[in-house]
C-alpha cells in the first residue's frame, strides 16, 4: 500500500496575538480572500464590520465592502454576489436578522454558499444586549448549516472551514457561524492566525458549478418552483446535501485543518471525561468552558460527571449524540434559549437532544437547565444545575425536567 | 381511475379569461354551489389555485361541485391526473373551443361520458360541435351542447349563463334551487328573471361523438405512439442539452404520464434551482401562451413599412424582427402591436374568424368586468 503523504507548508513562526472574536472573523474573512462582504450595523456584529472596514481602508485586503440600507438588503446582496460566483461574506444579530429572514431563506433553497455570522442577541425590541441563542435557531430548518464556536481562536478557524464545506459541490449550502455575543465578539483572548499559505492550501477558490456567464450559456437560478414540476425533488437535492455534510464534508474539512495548522478539532461534538460518565453536561458555545471547569473540578472530587460541546446545531450530529450520551444516567441541558410552550416547555437544544435519544434503547434522563433574557450564567448557577442533576438522577427520577436557574421569584 | 369518492360528486368546470371574465366565473361556480346548498346537499366552490386570474385573457377554471348530504375528501387542485369528473363544462368566451384551456388540457378533456357543454356564443349549437370535434375532443362523448348568447338576457352574462346550465343540469339542479341561491345571495329581480328566461330559451343539442372522428384525437393517438417509443430520461445529472431536449417533451406531451415521466428525479437536478435559459433565437418550449388569446394580429403585408415597431414593443417577444412576422404559439393576443402600428397595418381578428371564417358576436371584453364590479 502506498503511504498517503500529506503536503503541509512548512511551518511559519505563528504568532499568538489577543483578538475579540469579532477581530479573529475578520482576520479569517482576510484569510479567505472574500470578494464580496455586506455589512450593515447591529451590536455584536457591528465589530466585525468595522474591523474589515479597517482592514479594507488600510489596504490589508480589497474585497467589495457594500453597506446596505437594512438586514434584509445585507442579505439580498451577498445572495446575489453569491450567485454570480462570488465568495461573500454576511452577518448580522437578533430582530436585525429576523429583518433579513426572507432573503436568509431563499439563499439556502438556491444553494448559495453564502458564510455568515450570527453574534447571538437576545430578541427584544428595542434592545435587549444579552445573549440568547435564539436568533439562530429562527434558521434551523431551512437548509443552512449552523455551528457554534467556543472561542475567538475556534471562530477564526470555524469561518475558514465553513467555506470549504459550504463551497464543497456535493453540499453547496450556506452556513452560519454563531458567536455567543460579547463573551466571544467582544472579549479578546489569545488567537493563533493561520499563516495565509496554510489557508490558500486549505482553501481553493470558489468555482460555482454554474455560474451566471453568457459564455457558458443561459441559466437562471433559484426559478420560480410550481409543485407540479418540481416540487419534493428541489427539497431533496437540499436534503442529501446536509446529509453529505454531516456523513462526509464536515468530518472530512476539520480532519485536514487540522493537518494542515495542527490545530485539532473534532467535526461534532467535543467530549470531556466522557468514558464512565453517569451525569453529563451538554451546551454549546462560550459558555461550555464554564461547564468544563465545574466538570473538571467534581472530578477532583471523584464526582462522575463529564461533559459534551456540540459544535454544530445543523447538520445534527445524531448518531455521535446517541453514542456519548446512552449510557448516561442523568442529562443536563445547559440552554441559552426558550421555546415558548414546546413539549415540556423546555428549550431548543433539550428538546433536540430528547428527540435525538427517543430511539436509543437506554433513554436516560435529562433535565433542562434555562438561562433566557440575555441574563449571565454564574458559575453559582452551573454548581446548582449539577446539584439538581445528580440529586434527580440518585433518587431514580426527574419530577420537574425544566428549571429557569436564575430566575427571581418562584420557577413554575 | 377516478376514485369512488369523487365519481359520485357532480362537477361544473366554468371556463373564463383573467380579469375579462374572472368574477363572471366565479359567479357562475358560486351561484350553482349555494343552489346546491340549498337542495340540501353539501357544496363547494374553487379557482384552480395554478391559475392567474389577474393576468389579462389567462385562461382560468372556477369549479363548483356538489356533493351528497357530505363532501368527505380534499377535493383536487390538479384534475388532470384524476380523470374523467366533470359533469358540465361551461365556456365564457367561444375562443376556448379552439385553443387549448391551459398550457396543456383540451377543452373536453376530464369531460364525463355524458357531460353536457355550455358555451356563451352566437354560434349554433351544430357549429360549436364541429368546432369541439376539430379542436376540443380526444374521447368518446354522448353528451350535449347549449349555445346561449347571455348578454341577451341581461348585461351581466352569468345570470344568462346560469340560466342554460341548469337546463343543460336538469337532472342535478332545478331552476326553483338556483332561483332559491340567487335570493340567498341577494340577486335582484332582474337577474332572476334572466335567468329564468335563459333557462326556458335555451334548447341543448343532443350529440354523438366518438373519439377516431375528432382531429385531436388522431393528434393525440399518433404522439401517444411516438412518445412509447422515446427511451426512459437519463438517471445521470442532467446538462443543459438533456434538460432543454425534456422539457420541449414535457410540454408537448400527449398526457399525463407522458409529461410526469418527462420530468426531473431530484437526482438529476442541477443544485440551485438551476433553469437551463434558451440561447438567443430559442425560444422557450415549456411556456407557449396561444391559449390566452381571443384575437390575433394579423398583418397586412401592402401597408406595412417593416419599421419593426410592432416586434419591439412586443412584450412576449413574440414578433420576428428579420421579417416581421408572429409567432402565434407565443402571442398572448394583447393587441400592443395594433396600438404602436402607425400605418395601422396589424388588426385585431378574433380567433374563430381567422381559423374557421365564422363570425362571433359573443365576445366579453373589459366592460362585463366592470358591471361585475359595479363600476
Amino acid at each position: 500500500m502506498s503511504k498517503v503523504v500529506l503536503k503541509v507548508a512548512p511551518k511559519p513562526v505563528q504568532k499568538r496575538r489577543v483578538w475579540t472574536g469579532a477581530r479573529a472573523v475578520a482576520e479569517a474573512v482576510k484569510l479567505a480572500d472574500v470578494d464580496v462582504i455586506a455589512a450593515y450595523p447591529i451590536r455584536p456584529y457591528t465589530g466585525i464590520m468595522n474591523a474589515l472596514a479597517s482592514m479594507i481602508a488600510g489596504g490589508d485586503f480589497y474585497a467589495e465592502y457594500i453597506v446596505c440600507d437594512s438586514e434584509h438588503s445585507q442579505f439580498e446582496v451577498v445572495k446575489h454576489a453569491s450567485a454570480v460566483g462570488a465568495r461573500t461574506f454576511v452577518g448580522s444579530s437578533g430582530t436585525g436578522l429576523v429583518y433579513g429572514a426572507e432573503a436568509v431563506v431563499v439563499t439556502a433553497l438556491g444553494q448559495l454558499p453564502v458564510v455568515g455570522i450570527i453574534g447571538c442577541r437576545a430578541l427584544d425590541d428595542p434592545g435587549n444586549f444579552g445573549m440568547e441563542w435564539n436568533d439562530a435557531f429562527l434558521f434551523r430548518d431551512v437548509g443552512w448549516m449552523v455551528s457554534w464556536a467556543r472561542d475567538p481562536q475556534e471562530a477564526l478557524d470555524m469561518v475558514v472551514v465553513a467555506y470549504r464545506i459550504a463551497e464543497d459541490h456535493g453540499v453547496l449550502l450556506p452556513h452560519f457561524v454563531a458567536l455567543d455575543g460579547a463573551t466571544i465578539t467582544h472579549v479578546a483572548s489569545p488567537v493563533v492566525p493561520p499563516s495565509k499559505e496554510h489557508v490558500g492550501e486549505f482553501l481553493p477558490p470558489y468555482k460555482p458549478p454554474y455560474p451566471i456567464d453568457p459564455m457558458s450559456g443561459p441559466v437562471s437560478k433559484a426559478m420560480h418552483v410550481s409543485p407540479s414540476l418540481i416540487g419534493p425533488e428541489q427539497r431533496k437535492v437540499l436534503d442529501v446535501a446536509m446529509k453529505r455534510a454531516k456523513d462526509e464534508v464536515i468530518p472530512g474539512a476539520w480532519k485536514r485543518w487540522g493537518d494542515v495548522t495542527g490545530r485539532r478539532y473534532p467535526a461534532f461534538l467535543e467530549a470531556k471525561h466522557m468514558d464512565d460518565s453517569d451525569y453529563v453536561l451538554v451546551t454549546m458555545g462560550a459558555y461550555s468552558k464554564d461547564v468544563e471547569y465545574i466538570v473538571d473540578r467534581l472530578r477532583k472530587r471523584n464526582v462522575k460527571i463529564g461533559s459534551i460541546r456540540m459544535r454544530y446545531l445543523r447538520p445534527f450530529p445524531t448518531e455521535d449524540v446517541q453514542a456519548a450520551l446512552e449510557n448516561a444516567r442523568a442529562i443536563g441541558v445547559v440552554d441559552f434559549s426558550f421555546s415558548l410552550g414546546s413539549p415540556n416547555h423546555g428549550s431548543v437544544l433539550y428538546n433536540e437532544i430528547r428527540a435525538a435519544l427517543y430511539d436509543t434503547g437506554a433513554r436516560p434522563s435529562i433535565m433542562d437547565f434555562i438561562f433566557a433574557g440575555g441574563r449571565e450564567m454564574t458559575m453559582a448557577d452551573l454548581d446548582k444545575a449539577v446539584g439538581l442533576l445528580i440529586k434527580a438522577a440518585d433518587e431514580g427520577g426527574i419530577n420537574k425536567p425544566v428549571r429557569w436557574l436564575n430566575l427571581r421569584g418562584e420557577d413554575i | 381511475m377516478v376514485s369512488p369518492e369523487l365519481e359520485a360528486l357532480t362537477w361544473i368546470a366554468v371556463h373564463g379569461r383573467g380579469v375579462i371574465s374572472t368574477a363572471q366565473a366565479s359567479q357562475i361556480a358560486l351561484t350553482l354551489s349555494q343552489a346546491g346548498v340549498c337542495a340540501g346537499r353539501e357544496a363547494y366552490y374553487y379557482m384552480r389555485y395554478d391559475d392567474s386570474p389577474e393576468r389579462v385573457q389567462m385562461p382560468l377554471i372556477y369549479y363548483a361541485v356538489l356533493g351528497g348530504p357530505r363532501i368527505e375528501v380534499i377535493l383536487p387542485e390538479e384534475v388532470e391526473p384524476v380523470g374523467r369528473i366533470f359533469d358540465a363544462i361551461a365556456v365564457l368566451d367561444s375562443s376556448m373551443l379552439v385553443s387549448s384551456t391551459s398550457q396543456r388540457a383540451l377543452l373536453l378533456d376530464g369531460a364525463k361520458e355524458d357531460a353536457s357543454l355550455i358555451v356563451n356564443t352566437s354560434l349554433a349549437p351544430d357549429a360549436v360541435l364541429k368546432l369541439v370535434k376539430k379542436y376540443g375532443c380526444a374521447q368518446d362523448w354522448e353528451g350535449e351542447i347549449a349555445a346561449v348568447r347571455a348578454r341577451k338576457y341581461h348585461p351581466n352574462p352569468s345570470f344568462g349563463m346560469i340560466g342554460a346550465i341548469t337546463r343543460a343540469m336538469e337532472h342535478e339542479i332545478t331552476i326553483d334551487d338556483v332561483v332559491d341561491a340567487l335570493e340567498a345571495l341577494e340577486k335582484a329581480g332582474d337577474a332572476v328573471e334572466a335567468v329564468r328566461r335563459a333557462y326556458e330559451e335555451t334548447e341543448p343539442l343532443r350529440v354523438s361523438v366518438k373519439a377516431a372522428d375528432c382531429a385531436p384525437w388522431k393528434l393525440k393517438s399518433k404522439a401517444i405512439e411516438s412518445y412509447r417509443r422515446l427511451p426512459q430520461p437519463p438517471l445521470a445529472p442532467w446538462d443543459r442539452e438533456t434538460y432543454m431536449g425534456l422539457k420541449a417533451r414535457a410540454a408537448e406531451a400527449p398526457t399525463y404520464e407522458f409529461r410526469y415521466a418527462s420530468m426531473p428525479r431530484w437526482e438529476v437536478l442541477a443544485p440551485g434551482l438551476i433553469e437551463f435559459g434558451n440561447r438567443p433565437s430559442e425560444r422557450n418550449a415549456g411556456f407557449k401562451t396561444s391559449m390566452s388569446r381571443t384575437f390575433r394580429p394579423v398583418i397586412d403585408r401592402g401597408l406595412c413599412t417593416d419599421c419593426k415597431l410592432c416586434h419591439i414593443f412586443c412584450p412576449d417577444g413574440a414578433i420576428d424582427f428579420g421579417a416581421i412576422k408572429v409567432e402565434y404559439d407565443y402571442c398572448t393576443g394583447c393587441g400592443i402591436c395594433a396600438g404602436v402600428c402607425g400605418p395601422k397595418a396589424i388588426s385585431m381578428v378574433h380567433e374563430l374568424k381567422a381559423l374557421e371564417g365564422l363570425d362571433e358576436e359573443e365576445v366579453l371584453t373589459i366592460r362585463e368586468a366592470l358591471i361585475e364590479y359595479a363600476y
